[in-house]
């Protein structure tokens, strides 16, 4: 079995173009941090999951249109994948269940980046040295994280007047509701490797957090509210004309920055985009106070 | 009699006492709410500045949208309940509800534009096309409740199934906001309340001009025509009205759950007997009822987190109140079911059309091996790249086959041991009750296939067994068990959804359960769906005896020498097994337990092996179909199989009922 389907697979690979680093090996994911991080270090995989949504969720990297969708990532069409011919598939903790499916297709590489209680930061670096390492472009791997530590010192330095300052990052449900972001979220620890506090400071699930009612943000009104899409049609005019909201003193005191799109569950790349967009949302709405 | 003496004993103090009890218990639970709120940080002057706006536009108003929603909410349920003279009539019911919030979901997911501009519009867009559908196909039986009923729910379920593969296809986030969003009450300003009350007053104006119509509808159609009355534009307006207040209530604050149904009957309870006192009674005790949960939910909240969202909580204490008054709900007219067991003919040569059913199944599920998509467009895999796709497509052919197989079996047992055509694993609340069981199986068993098995197995047999024991109570009518079977359904999906919002890696295996997908079916699935189906449906066939005993009755099957007891017990433990080991690899809101008995009936297989044999085949035919088109009519995004199934299989049971209908009226 494993000789014909290598030798389908080395046809296959024979037919391609293929990219500088990801020469060897075609990678297949199901998972959308590992998507993320496999395009930051141009290791353009064969395929991955929901791409329409990717490219409207996690924004950037840049996604090349060789790469296979592979339908929803709860159910991942395995006969897709299959085709796809992959040699390496990268799978993450969400897809555990799946994952003797996965095995007859090709070896899998799992990660666990958001587990609960642990900030996800430090996992999702050693995703992308797992990643380089296993790709055989460490080199590539290691300029990226020294790039992002580089930048997070930057962005921390310019940040500098407002050290300290409780930052709240929400994503609207509805006009009444808030999905929230905590410590053991990838925004959570941006905010504090950004030298911020996260104003929220009950716990967080992991994953689909529970929505909380909007009233709830008078608890925070010293904070920033960073507003994170996608935000729901007509949410932000009802609002406009809401007493409370208007009375929050966040809103009064101009204390609201709509950030672009950002993967919540992201890897490297997106703690890097949410920090960029979260620093250029703040400055320009406050530059440097002193 | 009963009925006369329950009068009686019902003197007005009395009356009054209830009313002043639980008047007093919402008072008394709201002035707890604003009592415990939690302390806010910052100045003393800013922590004064904000408590005060969250008092006057968050606490107060949500206060006030609880009692207006339920209020509207228990006038519509009234309303609907007398003028369909259906004593289980109601929003939720007749599908108003899940059409609204079909509509909704779709505008925001494919054209927002229409949500900006008017909410309200669209839900009602949705909630009208949904009741004129239900009404459209019972129109012919003369509106009969059964009939109206059974294509509510089903409307309902295929509705909800729509709302689901769209919430599915549009990302996950937003699943947890429609399960906790709908039927959430929290409010920061005075708008829903207003706009509620303006439409609440306009509908209580309404119903007070329509309060004689009303009365005289109540006699009949024949009294009502001979005293003049324009019975179709009667019936139209007080249904407009209703399905016009719980649209809009569903459009401001989402799915709310139960109250339209309790309230009429809670009034009953408390003495409402002519339509004026049930006008008046029922949507202040819809009031009182949603203001209660309302604070409830608040209190045992901590901090701003409601414990639970308010919509799901009415149907944690509204189930259970639904099953307690049952008993004394006021007999209704006698429904005519007969007509829907009514046989269209009777097969001559049962097992030649057996032998015909399996053939077809056979060629779907080849057709299902071999025709699928891949990158290339359309493709008939053959040779090396069928035995490539194999491992994968047949799978989950054979889950869902045996998922089918197993439901049809477990449908056509239902509907014999209650001698009811409407029962079946979705309507009686045993898929709902085996999520209750897989919730608390993933809190406390280590997880795997087989504890989820064994939670899913429990839950189902637990509430198969309470809803047999209820069949079982004399005079409990086919009526009075449906209105159990959906409270219990309520009640227990309210239970998993309370899980649901907790939001952790348990509810993302809740949810997958729940949506019913085939996807990741492996070997595992495959034994477990094979043993299934020889374990619990090989057997059933050397006991066609007791299956053609049981729907005659307790006293004749007694009398032809049944122990019924025992035969019971066997049989329901049977189908409770079967429905678990089903929902295990197809989810629970397929709807093939209830269409695939209802079909091998109206094909005309009436003993009940030939019934038995033939419902087993046409689910499991119907499940390969579902999965089938599944895996294809998005590709390569998957609908899952559980909710396509619904979207097959329900418009195909309208459409027969209401052919077979037709023919007999």
């Amino acid at each position: 079995m494993p000789t014909r389907r290598a030798a389908l697979a080395t046809l296959a690979a024979a037919t391609l173009p293929r990219s500088a680093q990801a020469a060897a090996l075609r990678i297949a994911t199901v998972d959308w941090s590992v998507l993320e991080t496999l395009l930051a270090l141009g290791a353009v995989p064969v395929a991955a999951p929901e791409l329409l949504q990717f490219r409207e969720v996690a924004v950037e990297p840049e996604m090349p249109g060789t790469v296979t969708d592979l339908g929803l990532r709860g159910t991942v069409n395995f006969e897709l994948l299959l085709l796809s011919r992959p040699e390496l598939i990268y799978s993450s903790s969400f897809y555990a269940s799946s994952e003797p499916r996965l095995l007859r297709i090709a070896p899998v590489e799992r990660f666990s980046i958001y587990a609960p209680g642990r900030p996800p930061f430090e996992p999702a670096a050693a995703m992308m040295r797992s990643v380089g390492a296993r790709l055989g472009i460490v080199g590539v791997a290691e300029r990226y994280l020294a790039e992002t530590e580089a930048e997070f010192a930057l962005l921390r330095e310019r940040l500098k007047p407002h050290a300290g300052r409780p930052v709240i990052p929400i994503n609207l449900g509805d006009a009444r509701h808030f999905r929230v972001f905590g410590a053991d979220s990838m925004f959570g620890e941006v905010l504090k490797r950004l030298g911020l506090a996260n104003a929220w400071t009950d716990d967080t699930s992991y994953s689909a957090t529970a929505p909380v009612g909007l009233e709830a943000l008078a608890r925070v009104p010293d904070a920033w509210i960073a507003l994170i899409p996608p935000v729901p049609p007509g949410a932000l005019e009802v609002l406009g004309a809401s007493a409370f909201w208007n009375a929050l003193p966040n809103l009064r005191e101009g204390r609201l920055l709509r950030l672009g799109s950002i993967n919540p569950y992201g890897g490297l790349p997106a703690a890097r985009r949410f920090a960029r967009l979260l620093t250029e949302a703040l400055l320009a709405a406050e530059p440097g106070r002193g | 009699m009963a009925d006369a003496a329950l009068q009686l004993r019902r003197l007005p103090h009395r009356d009054l006492g209830l009313w002043l009890v639980a008047a007093l218990a919402a008072a008394a639970l709201f002035a707890a709410v604003v009592a415990t709120r939690p302390p806010l940080p910052g100045s003393a002057e800013l922590a004064r500045t904000l408590q005060s706006i969250l008092l006057w536009h968050s606490l107060v108003p949500r206060s006030v949208t609880a009692l207006i929603c339920g209020a509207a909410l228990g006038l519509a349920g009234v309303l609907l309940q007398s003028v369909l003279r259906n004593p289980v009539a109601d929003a939720s019911t007749l599908g108003v509800v899940s059409g609204a919030q079909l509509a909704l979901t779709a505008a925001t997911a494919y054209a927002p534009a229409l949500i900006v501009l008017s909410r309200e519009g669209v839900a009602l867009a949705g909630a009208v096309a949904a009741v004129a559908l239900v009404l459209g196909l019972s129109w012919r039986r003369g509106l009969d409740p059964m009939t109206v009923i059974l294509s509510g729910m089903v409307v309902s379920l295929i509705a909800a199934a729509l709302s689901a593969t769209i919430i599915l296809a549009k990302g996950d986030y937003v699943l947890s906001l429609f399960i906790w969003g709908a039927g959430s009450l929290n409010q920061q300003s005075w708008d829903a309340a207003l706009s509620l009350a303006a439409r609440l007053l306009l509908g209580s104006v309404a119903a007070a001009l329509l309060l004689r119509p009303l009365g005289l509808l109540g006699l009949g159609d024949d009294v009502a025509r001979g005293l003049g009355l324009a019975l179709h534009a009667v019936r139209f307006a007080v249904l407009g009205v209703a399905v016009w207040l719980a649209a809009s209530v569903t459009a401001e604050v989402g799915v709310i759950g139960f109250v339209g149904l309790a309230a009429p009957t809670l009034a009953r309870e408390f003495g409402a007997r002519t339509q004026r006192q049930l006008l008046l009674a029922a949507p202040a005790l819809g009031a009182l009822l949603l203001s209660i949960t309302d604070s409830a939910v608040q209190l045992l909240g901590s901090g701003f987190n409601d414990f639970a969202p308010t919509g799901a909580a009415t149907a944690l204490f509204g189930g259970p109140l639904l099953l307690w008054l049952m008993r004394r709900v006021p007999p209704a007219p006698p429904a005519q079911i007969s007509d829907a067991m009514a046989l269209t003919r009777r097969i001559a040569r049962p097992f030649s059309a057996l032998a015909v059913l399996a053939v077809v199944i056979a060629i779907v599920a080849v057709i299902g091996l071999v025709l699928g998509r891949g990158p290339q467009g359309w493709g008939l895999a053959t040779g090396a790249l069928f035995a490539d796709l194999l491992p994968f497509r047949g799978p989950r052919l054979v889950a869902a086959g045996a998922a089918g197989a197993l439901l049809g079996a477990a449908g056509c047992l239902m509907q014999r041991l209650t001698a009811n055509p409407l029962a079946g694993p979705e309507v009686l609340g045993v898929s709902a009750g085996g999520g209750v069981g897989l919730t608390l199986a993933l809190a406390l068993l280590p997880f795997s296939p087989f504890s989820m098995l064994a939670g899913i197995a429990g839950g189902s047999l637990t509430v198969l067994l309470i809803m047999l024991a209820l069949a079982g109570r004399p005079g409990i009518g086919s009526q009075r068990l449906l209105l159990a079977g959906i409270a219990m359904g309520a009640l227990c999906m309210a239970l998993v959804s309370i899980a649901l919002a907790k939001g952790d890696l348990r509810a993302y295996v809740l949810l997958t359960w729940l949506s019913g997908s085939t996807n990741r079916a492996g070997e595992i699935e495959v034994w477990i769906g094979l043993i299934g189906c020889l374990v619990l449906i090989a057997p059933l066939f050397l006991a066609t005896r007791w299956l053609d005993l049981m729907p005659l009755g307790e006293a004749t099957s007694r009398g032809l020498g049944l122990g019924v007891e025992r035969s019971r017990l066997i049989l329901a433990a049977v189908a409770a097994l079967a429905t678990a080991v089903a929902s295990l690899l197809t989810g629970p809101l397929s709807l093939v337990g209830l269409i695939a008995p209802h079909l091998s009936r109206l094909a005309g297989f009436a003993r009940g092996r030939d019934q038995l044999a033939a419902s087993a085949l046409i689910g499991c035919g119907v499940m390969i179909l579902a999965d089938w088109l599944a895996r294809l009519v998005a590709f390569p995004y998957q609908v899952p199989t559980g909710l396509f199934a619904a979207l097959i299989g329900g418009p195909y049971l309208i459409w027969l009922l209401n052919r077979t209908g037709n023919r007999h009226g």
